[in-house]
């Protein structure tokens, strides 16, 4: 029963983070309507960006942990790496439809259109059927160490896929703005918003981390479930 | 290393599926120049046994050594419909790093096959697809050979070359495992028997010139036992 | 006692006992696949009536008065090479399945990484002979004048067909053993083919256009490094998916 209590901690304390999490998100979408400036060239609907962008870069952070955790377990072979790595993988997936949301809802005012084929709008959509695929997969089979092994197999190329495709769609004409954050040099972002913005990813992050916890927790929760089902036949 | 008088040796194998062990602590000695028989119910294990052993499937637990390499002749005949008999048995022996028609014709002779060696696989019956799966596993000239359940299907005359092949290989000085519920036929051949009892080796003794029937009782009495 | 081989006058004669094996091996499968397939030939013929009925539809799929047969013709080319040869691909493996083939295989000293390349280059034996009759037909249909650009287009066909096959053939090994396979494959494959078929296209239509070689040497390069980066990762990969 050790396995179960110790999932079962990580479920609570995972949903106190995200309840945390939450909470920060209210305060940060707060700041960002009453008390961060309206941009200048965009208008208020600029402030979609807040949300938009974190989620973006968390969703790449998400998809980015599932490939190296995919790595890790072709050579290490712990089955919590196999859990970690698909619980990330459905929380990145998750946060790809709200990118994917958001996206158009902050271009339709600028850009006048809902869909436009901009580089990373495409890029998202591509790494999000990328991902869902991975999840069918793991929903096909039903061995779970063939099952651990495909998906750390399909995790490893996703994960060198990823910079293909962002060049590919990158080397397109592209609409987005400037990248604001990262490039090199001073963020050219004025202090108010940058703090917004920052404030914003932390959230998001740690939005991401409340969810994985849970995930995870579900995760070894079945598979306890499934040992003891194996040790009342035996 | 291994003795040169030895063929198999399996130590605390324990083989799983998802959370179900379906191998528990095997430790097994096959000396080479003899015939082991391993019997079982259906779902002791016998057929996941003998995949550990040629090496098919990877124990969870406890290792396995084969001296003289493995061959392996299961339910299904593990070659291509649509080639020839010949043409299957020359593609076998070129992955295994070698071209060698002078094998290849051999084997299809001692097995009977030799009038059937280029008609394809697709064609043959149940006995010649077995015979010809057997002629498989003997073109590395292995110092082991399993069989799974090997005379399922098969009328006398073909159960018969199974027999002949067994012997040859034991006077060769070669082990053998063969797992069947068809013991009649084998006891003549047979040298030791294994007997698997829901995953665990129950016995492992010498024949002793016991019979099909006493050996079942043994069998028999090992499951109420266990 | 253990017979030690001494290593023949130096480490290379090791080291060419080993390449030629292991080509042998892979060339062996490759045969085998081809010699089987052109028995039945039903993926063959499958994938070549699909190559030509999508490049003759895809010619209708369009108004005709605004958009040339010209201005389509990269795009149409490369979506007809993408889906027919994908097609080919799962009869790769699903071969392996019948009667346990792939036990058989592994049950020999012939290493995973042999047996990928074999499969693989079977699968590009499969491909290359669809586009080497749908080339032709697409020529005829779409009335383009590629003649003098033949050479860099097979080129183009050659590496992003290599691209194809890497990953293609990997993805199949795994989802064969799942039971919506034909279904699968796409979904997996679909979003790996995004940079070579997009650089393919790219290359494509400059090719048509008669634009300089210099325009096409990013996509170029961009192919390239998918090319050596997934054929190294598909063939250290498939170990994981071939043994238990």
């Amino acid at each position: 029963m050790n396995r179960r209590e110790s999932a079962l901690t990580t479920a609570r304390r995972g949903s106190i983070i995200t309840v945390l999490a939450l909470a920060g998100f209210a305060g940060v979408y707060v700041r960002a309507l009453m008390f961060t400036p309206i941009e200048r060239f965009q208008g208020p609907a600029q402030k979609i960006l807040y949300v938009h962008a974190p989620i973006a870069l968390t969703t790449l952070f998400a998809f980015g942990v599932t490939g190296l955790l995919s790595l890790l377990y072709l050579i290490l072979k712990d089955r919590r790496l196999d859990h970690l790595a698909a619980s990330s993988a459905e929380v990145g997936v998750v946060l790809s439809i709200a990118m994917l949301i958001t996206g158009p809802i902050w271009g339709k005012p600028i850009w006048g259109t809902w869909w436009t084929w901009d580089a990373r709008l495409t890029s998202t959509l591509f790494l999000f059927l990328l991902f869902v695929g991975y999840l069918v997969l793991r929903d096909a089979l039903t061995d779970f160490e063939m099952r651990a092994r495909f998906s750390a197999v399909l995790g490893v190329l996703a994960l060198a896929l990823v910079p293909f495709i962002h060049m590919t769609v990158y080397w397109f004409r592209t609409l987005h703005p400037e990248p604001v954050l990262l490039k090199p040099g001073t963020p050219s972002m004025p202090g108010a918003m940058l703090v917004t913005l920052l404030s914003s990813m932390a959230v998001v992050i740690t939005l991401y981390v409340g969810f994985l916890m849970q995930r995870y927790a579900l995760s070894v929760l079945e598979d306890v479930r499934e040992e003891e089902a194996a040790l009342e036949l035996s | 290393m291994m003795p040169p008088d030895v063929g198999v040796v399996a130590t605390d194998v324990a083989w799983r599926v998802g959370y179900r062990w379906i191998l528990k602590n095997i430790s097994l000695t096959v000396a080479a120049g003899t015939v082991t028989l391993l019997v079982g119910g259906n779902g002791s294990g016998k057929t996941s046994l003998l995949r550990v052993l040629a090496g098919l499937a990877r124990p969870a637990k406890g290792s396995v050594s084969c001296q003289g390499g493995v061959g392996f002749v299961a339910h299904h005949s593990m070659l291509y419909d649509s080639l020839t008999g010949r043409e299957n048995l020359a593609f076998i022996t070129r992955l295994d790093g070698g071209h060698a028609p002078a094998r290849v014709d051999a084997l299809l002779k001692q097995m009977g096959l030799e009038r059937a060696a280029d008609q394809r696989m697709g064609t043959y019956s149940r006995g010649m697809t077995q015979r010809l799966a057997i002629a498989r596993a003997l073109l590395s000239d292995p110092g082991v050979l399993l069989l799974d359940e090997p005379l399922t299907g098969l009328d006398e005359a073909a159960a018969q070359i199974v027999v002949e092949v067994i012997k040859q290989r034991r006077q060769d000085g070669h082990a053998i495992i063969v797992a069947s519920h068809q013991l009649v036929e084998l006891m003549e051949c047979a040298t030791d028997i294994g007997f698997l009892v829901s995953g665990k080796l129950a016995a492992w003794e010498p024949v002793n010139g016991r019979d099909a029937g006493a050996v079942m009782q043994r069998l028999r009495d090992l499951v109420a036992d266990g | 006692m253990v017979a030690m081989r001494v290593p023949s006058c130096s480490g290379f004669g090791i080291w060419w006992q080993m390449a030629n094996g292991f080509f042998a091996v892979a060339g062996a499968i490759a045969i085998k696949d081809l010699a089987v397939e052109w028995r039945t030939k039903t993926a063959l013929v499958s994938s070549l009536v699909f190559a030509i009925l999508v490049l003759a539809i895809l010619y209708f799929a369009r108004d005709a008065t605004a958009v040339s047969a010209f201005e389509v013709a990269p795009g149409v080319l490369w979506v007809t090479f993408t889906f027919a040869g994908m097609l080919g691909l799962n009869r790769a493996f699903l071969l392996e399945r019948e009667n346990h083939a792939l036990d058989g295989l592994r049950l020999t000293s012939a290493t995973p990484h042999a047996i990928f390349l074999g499969k693989m280059i079977g699968n590009a034996v499969f491909v290359g002979l669809v586009q080497l009759v749908s080339l032709p037909l697409f020529i005829l249909f779409y009335n383009v004048p590629i003649w003098n650009r033949l050479p860099v287009l097979v080129l183009v066909m050659a590496m992003a067909t290599l691209a194809f096959v890497s990953v293609g053939t990997l993805l199949s090994a795994m989802v064969v053993r799942t039971r919506f396979s034909e279904v699968m494959l796409p979904v997996l494959l679909l979003p790996f083919l995004v940079p070579p078929i997009v650089s393919a296209v790219q290359v494509t239509w400059r090719i048509l256009a008669d634009r300089p070689m210099a325009e096409m040497t990013g996509w170029l390069s961009l192919l390239g490094a998918f090319d050596v980066i997934f054929f190294i990762l598909s063939i250290m990969l498939f170990e994981a998916i071939i043994t238990e």
